[in-house]
């Protein structure tokens, strides 16, 4: 395989990226960097422009303004050269139901002109990979939804891509399937590819993702580290003591903790930054409130993206 | 070159092997092909009980009404195999994926393309026993024989261009399949009507001098002006591409006169608009009208594959109305 230019450090660098549906704006300038061994996020709310910006990437759709390199390649002037090295699931997608699992893989492979030695090989590794081993020979028809998922993203690995955009991979898939695409999207990082993934499942993608891009109403709002995100994070906390009555007393009339809400056995509180949550826990273990849980009630991702698109509201 | 050929190959393959694992094909097949086997034998023996002169075969009139009966049907099942090749993929979800290897749009154009030939040859083929009993009789020439279906299968592959085309050029799969049916209508009456509708346009005063001076007017219609509006007509087409019988030789005594043989409906048909190319008044047949059919529908063809390629490329600048690229 021909290698990406050397002045290429990221697998995908967009910038300023426009494009309209006729006279609705779908994206407003987007900004996003994708770099090779790393697994970045891209959040936001339904509509803010995540397919549309993920289409504009596979060389699916043109943009309207907007410069873009995907594995170095500029998308304006050679898409082909960018899509040798590109792979993509969509959000929706359709398989070939009356081929077998093995079938529809070695077709892509030939699409893609993978030598025909090294065919079935590629085949085999790629469903281990997605755990559809026994599936080898059968249907694609009797897959369920999330298999087929599953089946979708073995098909955009079959070239080796450098880069890897994925629109909501899991969706519709099941907790022991979520928690293998997370190991799969870490795994293929960890050789080296770009990965993208689109989601709304905020949790899984805080244990999956390096980074996040946050957009909203087709504008990036955000780019940050996840490891940067707690520190700026302000989410609510949820804690619990032995002594509910204690605890409620403890914080009463004290307008820093922000809204207290009752729960069973404690109240959740806040938002506070982790300073100020650590001040407050110090200072409830010093009135001996018998204080049993102190966290942080949602995900710091959770809460960027809640504050951020409550502000936009 | 090799690329091309290999990736077009690898689509058609992939196109016929989902054709042929989706829903009843070799039931409908073999329906259609003693459905249509059964009616031409029907046709030969209705027109045997109607037969008076036992010199004439019967084969002649059976080859040339089953070979438009063939093609009128052919014609008419094509747009269901090509109607929605492209914009049914498209509402599978299965499109999208296919444009970003390295398969050419005029890859996918030409597979897809050669898939639904195929299919429409083979729908032909099941035709062939009726169709060549004639030829086996000894009446039809293998050659007349061949000349006919080659055009018939050209003719196939039109249609499905042009299909294929609507597919590539209309989002919802109902619309491209109705407006690919309207297509084969407006070449079979479309052309017939237009003709109907020029010929009379064409009229021209004419005057007449008797022996005693007295002029006459009258008026006569010029078909050779506006022959060219039945020529893209795919029956003109077939029937005037046919080879002609050798004429009827009827002697009598020391006398013998050659005629058109009789009961040819491919014949009868192909002089008749032959006639109309060289004009009234004028009692010989003019040029062969079926080049200039055939070329314009096989330009046509290749207009619809252009579209159909183009709309396959990507990345994609204009999306219809709601309507999902992936
Ligand atoms: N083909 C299309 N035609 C018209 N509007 C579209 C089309 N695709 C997307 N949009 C609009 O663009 C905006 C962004 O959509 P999308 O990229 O699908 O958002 P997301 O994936 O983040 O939910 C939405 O307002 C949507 O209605
Ligand atoms: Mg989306």
């Amino acid at each position: 395989m021909d290698r990406p230019s050397s002045s290429a450090e990221h697998g995908v660098e967009a910038r300023g990226v426009t494009r309209a549906f006729g006279t609705v704006p779908a994206l407003r300038g987007m900004d996003i960097t994708v770099p090779y061994g790393q697994v970045t996020a891209l959040v936001g709310p339904n509509g803010a422009g995540k397919t549309t910006l993920l289409l504009i990437l596979a060389t699916l759709l043109a943009p309207d303004a907007g410069h873009i390199r995907v594995a170095g390649h500029d998308l304006r002037a050679d898409p082909e050269a960018a899509r040798v090295h590109l792979g993509w699931m969509p959000d929706v997608f359709g398989v070939y139901d009356q081929l077998t699992v093995d079938e529809y893989l070695a077709f892509f492979a030939d699409a893609y002109r993978l030598p025909a030695a090294e065919r079935p090989r590629r085949i085999r590794a790629l469903l281990a990979l997605v755990h559809l081993e026994e599936y080898l020979g059968q249907p694609v028809h009797v897959l369920s939804r999330g298999q087929k998922q599953r089946l979708g993203v073995a098909r955009s690995l079959i070239h080796k891509p450098r880069v890897l955009l994925l629109d909501e991979p899991a969706s519709g898939l099941d907790p022991r399937s979520r928690v293998e695409l997370r190991d799969l999207l870490r795994s293929l990082a960890a050789e080296g590819v770009a990965v993208l993934v689109s989601s709304h499942v905020l949790g899984e993608l805080e244990e999956m993702a390096d980074r996040v891009v946050l957009v909203d109403h087709g504008r990036t709002v955000g780019e940050h580290r996840m490891g940067d995100l707690a520190g700026a994070a302000r989410p609510r906390w949820r804690v619990r003591a032995l002594d509910p009555g204690g605890l409620a007393a403890a914080l009463d009339g004290r307008p820093e903790v922000g809204e207290v809400s009752e729960l069973p056995g404690g109240c959740e509180l806040g938002p506070l930054t982790e300073a100020q949550a650590a001040g407050l826990l110090a200072d409830l273990v010093a009135r001996k409130v018998p204080v049993v849980e102190f966290g942080p009630a949602t995900g710091a991702l959770e809460s960027v993206y809640l504050a951020m698109t409550e502000n936009r509201r | 070159m090799g690329a091309r050929v290999r990736g077009a190959r690898l689509v058609a393959v992939q196109e016929v092997r989902i054709r042929l694992r989706t829903g009843r094909w070799k039931a409908l097949l073999a329906v259609w092909a003693l459905l249509v086997n059964g009616l031409g034998l029907l046709f030969r023996l209705s027109l045997e009980s109607g037969d008076h002169g036992d010199d004439d075969p019967q084969g002649v009139p059976m080859f040339g009404g089953v070979l438009l009966a063939v093609l009128a049907l052919c014609l008419l099942i094509t747009p269901a195999l090509t109607g929605q090749s492209v914009n049914g993929d498209r509402e599978r979800g299965t499109l999208a994926a296919l444009q970003l290897t390295r398969l050419t749009p005029a890859d996918i154009a030409l597979g897809k393309l050669a898939a639904a030939w195929g299919t429409g040859l083979l729908v032909l083929a099941l035709t062939l026993p009726c169709v060549l009993l004639p030829v086996l009789e000894g009446v039809i020439t293998p050659g007349r024989a061949a000349a006919t279906l080659a055009v018939t299968g050209l003719l196939i592959g039109v249609v499905c261009a042009l299909s294929q085309a609507w597919s590539a050029l209309v989002a919802r799969s109902i619309t491209s399949v109705l407006l690919s049916y309207l297509t084969v209508l407006a070449l079979f009456g479309g052309t017939l009507l237009l003709f109907a509708l020029a010929q009379p346009l064409t009229v021209e005063p004419r005057y007449y001098s008797s022996s005693s001076g007295t002029r006459y007017a009258y008026e006569r219609e010029r078909p050779e002006l506006v022959w060219w509006l039945l020529a893209p007509n795919p029956v003109v087409v077939l029937a005037d591409a046919a080879p002609r019988l050798p004429p009827h030789i009827e002697t009598d005594g020391d006398v013998s006169t050659s005629s058109e043989p009789d009961n040819d409906p491919l014949g009868d048909l192909g002089r008749s608009v032959r006639e109309m190319r060289a004009g009234n008044g004028n009692y010989h047949e003019g040029g062969p009208v079926w080049p200039y059919g055939l070329a314009f529908d096989l330009l046509l063809a290749g207009g619809a594959f252009w579209v159909t390629t183009r709309r396959l490329r990507t990345p994609v600048r204009r999306t219809a109305k709601g309507v999902r690229l992936a």
